[in-house]
């Protein structure tokens, strides 16, 4: 008996699953940072390192001049300005357009509103290549090809289902006994919606404001068919334009393409600490 | 003045009709306490007034003016939720000083009233406070606080309580009292607790399934309660039922005879269609009941559980024919599981009840 209360407590056995696992996080993680650390390797190197083949090796100098370059460009001053006017309005346009939507259907039902919920966001499942030829058709007889308005609505329309979809599911989750208790002290539903409703769905909001931004910010299909200018071209298709007319200007692209990518990055860091509340919000008892 | 009226008011949700033709007076500074079990439509009642709910039929008037065509926020009514509905966004004050916010009235005016409001609840400390960090108890005064603001003319209360623990109850029902005679408002009151119905009413309606089965003042009910169902549902804990037939009925008594050949002559006026041989049944309050067998009817039995609460003691018993009742005695009585003993009725403690359950008027209460 004695012997056996000092021996070592037995080996559990081994378990290959958290090695396994952490093995393959490593290569995932691996495979999607490999792109990221390539653009941004070819953007500190100059155009002759890069045309030598040293695509993936560490620069031997720091050379920022793909980036003073575009920065200095002013066509790429105005693919940014396009994109965000585009980007901006589209993305409050649909989330105040999908809130509005998504009120009605979780705090004001009325007959058919179901139904018609269910063919709001089956509008999430058209695939874009369908509806182009009709949507150039539409905006070319309005005249407003190479603008930037077909894209404000276009991504603006694009935006509502899945808007509507969430703010809906959100709102639901607001006791009605909130919305009850604001229109007996003398709220109407516009003030319930804005006094209440809405302050409690912030983290939808984030979530929704970063998710239609980057959408928006890095599209490339609608202003490619709707812009035809240099001077209406959104920041992506001022990636490709960037490029030299017989060789590719790798670096320069490169450092377009990180600067293009930031204001996606800001809009997340912004909304970052409401993302996080969101995930954990009804977890615990309140 | 802030009477409530209701005259016929009838709800029907689709096809199903939940409240069937309600008539009500509450007259001006009352605590009136609709009491029912749930899914009896006392909270479908309280939002009809309040104007949460449509009527489907009928008339609702508020003061001597109709309202039930008005919108919830003309009605002059506040409602405290059971869920508090405090909007977690504001802070104490901003939930409390809301209504009137809406109403643009003047900062200082809100704050005035705020202040006044929280005052009488004692929660002045609280005012910066969210919601979330405020206790139960707390919530709920908030919740009254945000009523009173309004200075409404009727105070509605859905099942305020039952969120808070047992002891907060208690304490939280006596400052709602306290606060009734303080504010001298009209207050309907909305529970499914008995207990709170008897000791803050001046006047209890008790509804089952949409129908208003009586109105009177808290021991009216306990003495005279119209039917089997107020009977069953008024006292706690519940009345003993015993079923029997008539054996002779007088003007002002009548003789029955219990199942087991028991028999009792029960002062109390006979109605129409009490005939010789008609079914009845019996009810005596626990507390009604002798644990020594004294009283004008003796029913031997078996104890078979004793709840011993140190003040008093609630004995449980089974009849030689079966049926199991409630007696109270004394917290000294010694009584234990198995004991055979004799539980002694009164008869001027009894209350009969017909076939259909409507209760004899008594002469004894």
């Amino acid at each position: 008996m004695a012997d056996a209360a000092v021996l070592p407590p037995a080996r559990p056995p081994f378990n290959p699953w958290p090695a396994v696992i952490f093995v393959a996080l490593i290569v995932l993680a691996l495979l999607f940072l490999a792109p990221t650390a390539g653009v941004l390797l070819s953007s500190v190197k100059t155009t002759r390192e890069i045309a030598l083949g040293a695509l993936w090796s560490i620069p031997a100098e720091l050379y920022l001049g793909n980036y003073a370059e575009v920065l200095a460009n002013p066509a790429v001053h105005r693919y940014l300005l396009n994109t965000v006017l585009v980007s901006a309005p589209a993305t409050v346009a649909s989330i105040a357009l999908g809130a509005l939507a998504g009120y009605v259907f979780a705090k004001l039902p009325f007959r058919g509103s179901n139904l018609l919920f269910l063919v709001i966001v089956s509008g999430m499942f058209f695939p874009p290549q369908v509806i182009l030829i009709p949507l150039f058709r539409l905006f070319n007889a309005m005249n407003l090809i190479d603008t930037l308005w077909p894209l404000i609505v276009i991504h603006t329309a694009m935006g509502i289902p899945i808007c509507t979809l969430l703010m809906r599911n959100f709102f639901a989750t607001v006791p009605n006994a909130l919305r009850e208790a604001a229109i007996l002290e003398g709220a109407n539903e516009w003030q319930v919606l804005i006094r209440v409703a809405l302050p409690l769905s912030l983290p939808a909001l984030a979530v929704l404001a970063t998710l239609q931004f980057t959408w928006i910010w890095n599209d490339f299909l609608w202003p490619l068919i709707f812009t035809q200018s240099d001077e209406k071209r959104t920041i992506m298709l001022g990636i490709v334009n960037l490029r030299g007319q017989y060789s590719v200007a790798w670096g320069v692209q490169g450092a377009l393409s990180l600067i293009a990518s930031l204001p996606t990055l800001v809009v997340f860091l912004f909304f970052q600490r409401y993302f996080i509340k969101g995930m954990t919000m009804g977890a615990v008892k309140g | 003045m802030a009477e409530v009226q209701l005259r016929s008011v009838y709800k029907s949700f689709g096809d199903k009709e939940v409240i069937h033709g309600v008539d009500l007076d509450v007259a001006d500074h009352e605590f009136m306490v609709f009491v029912g079990p749930s899914g009896c439509g006392k909270s479908t009642l309280l939002r009809l007034i309040a104007g949460l709910e449509e009527v489907s039929g009928g008339e609702i008037s508020i003061g001597g003016e109709r309202v039930d065509e008005l919108p919830p926020a003309k009605r002059g009514c506040a409602m405290v939720f059971q869920s508090y509905a405090l909007y977690p966004n504001m802070t104490v004050y901003q939930n409390m000083g809301f209504s009137l916010r809406l109403a643009r009235a003047n900062k200082e005016f809100i704050r005035a009233r705020v202040h006044e409001a929280a005052e009488t609840l004692q929660i002045t400390e609280l005012l910066d406070r969210k919601p979330k960090q405020l206790s139960g108890g707390q919530r709920q005064r908030v919740a009254i606080g945000r009523a009173i603001v309004r200075e409404p003319r009727v105070f509605l209360f859905d099942e305020p309580l039952s969120n808070l623990d047992a002891k907060l109850r208690v304490q939280m029902r006596i400052e709602l009292a306290k606060l009734h005679r303080k504010l001298a408002a009209t207050m309907i009151y909305v529970t499914h607790d008995q207990v709170e119905a008897m000791t803050m009413a001046d006047k209890i309606i008790v509804l089952r399934d949409g129908y208003v089965e009586q109105v009177g003042r808290p021991l009216e009910l306990y003495h005279t309660p119209a039917n089997l169902f107020v009977a069953g549902f008024i006292g706690s804990p519940a009345m003993n039922f015993m079923s029997g037939r008539i054996l002779d009925c007088s003007d002002n008594a009548v003789s029955v005879v219990l199942d087991g050949g028991l028999g009792m002559s029960v002062p109390c006026r006979p109605k129409n269609g009490a005939t010789q041989g008609a079914p009845i049944q019996l009810g005596v309050r626990p507390e009604h009941l002798n644990i020594d067998g004294h009283g004008d009817l003796q029913i031997p039995g078996k104890v078979f559980a004793a709840e011993r609460l140190g003040g008093e003691t609630y004995v449980y018993v089974i009849t030689k024919e079966g049926k199991e009742i409630t007696v109270h005695a004394p917290g000294d009585k010694v009584v234990s599981e198995g004991d055979e003993i004799v539980v002694g009725v009164s008869a001027e403690s009894a209350h009969l009840f017909e076939q259909h359950g409507n209760a004899f008027e008594r002469l004894a209460a």
